[in-house]
């Protein structure tokens, strides 16, 4: 891998820029999740709390949920722009254009595993002692990384071509957000809406990532098989769009 | 032996008339029926090779496809047909400094510079200080890019592009840059690199710095070679018309 060492350099660029001018610096990654969540806390406990099943925690329950469509969503957008942000360079110095978009993804991926610090305080507080198979929050980690940087791939291609795929994106992130039980139990929807929820696979990722870091979830079989195959199938779709369609889009840069 | 080798290449770009940027528009388009394709030739097969050693020089006017060949050899073009093989270490001096970032450093930024062309970033780490000092910026490498005049950047990223010594050098005009007394530094530091043994590819619109430096020149109108030969018989003619 020659291009590790680009990587590396990227992936901490992504983390240490974004913050770069504000006084705690890389601190408003383990803040950031943790005010959204207080926010959404306040607004909508009254309501969800008490319809959790038994054993299950409002406060993890929401945080999980917030760290992880941060992960995808940002993770997302930020894989889709970052080839056509890196245009000057791409369009003058020789490197795999994927890289990018994998960095990206890779920086995504460090700040959802930051961002587990705070949800472990949350879990301490509510009394939910973390799971036994923590150690598998990586699985679930590592599949949506791919996931993104797959997408991301395709999309970065469109991104380019088409100046308003990027507000189509942005609004199909939004009804995917709601779509993803991230502050309301599944139980509360009607059984239509249960069932457009179950084939989002986000959906999936979500309930095996809150089994896996406190057991707040109990998750199937079909999830886990569910996003393996959403990865895989978006690793291998946008890896193969972006082969096709690159030549003649490079162009357009 | 060919450093170089360009074998009938051809970039073809497909642009569509009423240039639709949206999917909307492409959509309206489509439904009307008024989405026409056209191809647009930029270069029309260019072939010629450089041997190790030996300055080539690009000629032509604004558009003639100049730099679309220069980014056929950089890699960062794939040709629509024919093949473009390059061997060895490439240099882009093409608009030097892209990839800098205003907010990261001096030292970050030549890193980071350094990372893309495909250096070793251990050389590079022991390099930087020289580098800056070279640039005339070392009191500055601990800040960030945005606090540096422009002349300062500019030299920051001449000296680190001409850093190392690559196989293949793709020059876009000669770079002089900063005040006098850099330019004269930076000019006599090019020919240093052109003149080493390097496999070099020259665009440039001085003729004179062309005949001085180019062993032999190309010269493209509208996308393909009007002429192909020895430097100073292709500048005379160049100049003639």
């Amino acid at each position: 891998m020659k291009y590790l060492p680009l990587i590396r350099l990227l992936v901490n660029r992504e983390l240490t820029l974004r913050y770069k001018r504000s006084v705690i610096g890389i601190g408003w990654t383990l803040l950031n999740p943790v005010l959204t969540s207080a926010v959404l806390w306040y607004v909508f406990s009254f309501v969800f709390a008490s319809r959790l099943p038994n054993g299950q925690q409002f406060g993890p329950y929401l945080m999980a949920g917030i760290l992880l469509n941060t992960f995808f969503g940002q993770g997302l957008m930020q894989s889709a722009d970052s080839i056509a942000s890196n245009g000057g360079v791409l369009t003058k110095i020789y490197v795999p254009p994927q890289i990018f978009a994998i960095s990206s993804a890779l920086a995504g991926l460090t700040n959802f595993f930051i961002g587990m610090l705070p949800l472990a305080v949350v879990c301490f507080i509510s009394g939910q002692p973390l799971a036994w198979s923590l150690p598998l929050v990586f699985v679930v980690g590592i599949l949506l990384a791919l996931l993104v940087a797959g997408l991301g791939l395709s999309l970065s291609i469109l991104f380019i071509r088409f100046d308003d795929s990027r507000n189509i994106v942005n609004v199909m992130l939004l009804i995917l957000m709601y779509l993803t039980p991230i502050f309301y139990p599944v139980s509360v929807m009607n059984s239509t809406m249960q069932s457009i929820i179950h084939w989002n696979p986000i959906a999936s990722y979500l309930e095996v990532f809150r089994w896996a870091f406190s057991n707040n979830a109990t998750p199937t079989l079909f999830n886990w098989v569910y996003m393996s195959i959403w990865s895989i199938l978006a690793l291998l779709l946008g890896t193969y769009n972006f082969k096709k369609y690159w030549p003649r889009t490079v162009a357009l840069l | 032996m060919a450093v170089i080798e360009v074998k009938n290449v051809n970039i073809t770009y497909r642009v569509l008339m009423n240039k639709s940027g949206s999917l909307k528009e492409l959509f309206r388009d489509a439904i009307k029926g008024r989405a026409r394709i056209i191809d647009y030739v930029a270069l029309k097969d260019v072939s010629f090779t450089v041997d190790k050693g030996e300055v080539v020089a690009i000629l032509g006017r604004n558009g003639a496809g100049k730099s679309t060949l220069l980014k056929v050899l950089a890699g960062v073009l794939p040709p629509t047909k024919g093949t473009s093989k390059v061997e060895g270490m490439i240099a882009p001096m093409i608009e030097l400094g892209a990839g800098f970032h205003p907010e990261m450093t001096g030292a970050e930024n030549v890193l980071f510079y350094s990372a893309l062309m495909g250096r070793n970033l251990k050389t590079v780490k022991e390099r930087t200080p020289a580098i800056g000092e070279w640039a005339g910026v070392s009191d500055h490498m601990g800040f960030p890019l945005r606090t540096f005049s422009s002349g300062m950047v500019a030299r920051l990223a001449f000296s680190t592009a001409t850093d190392e010594q690559a196989e293949v050098l793709l020059v876009d005009e000669v770079l002089s840059v900063g005040d006098a007394e850099f330019q004269t530094k930076s000019k006599a530091r090019m020919e240093q690199l052109i003149n080493s043994g390097a496999a070099v590819v020259l665009v440039s619109h001085d003729m004179n710095a062309v005949r001085s430096l180019a062993d032999r020149a190309v010269w493209l109108e509208n996308g393909h070679v009007k002429m192909i030969g020895n430097a100073s018989d292709v500048v005379d003619a160049y100049e003639a018309n």
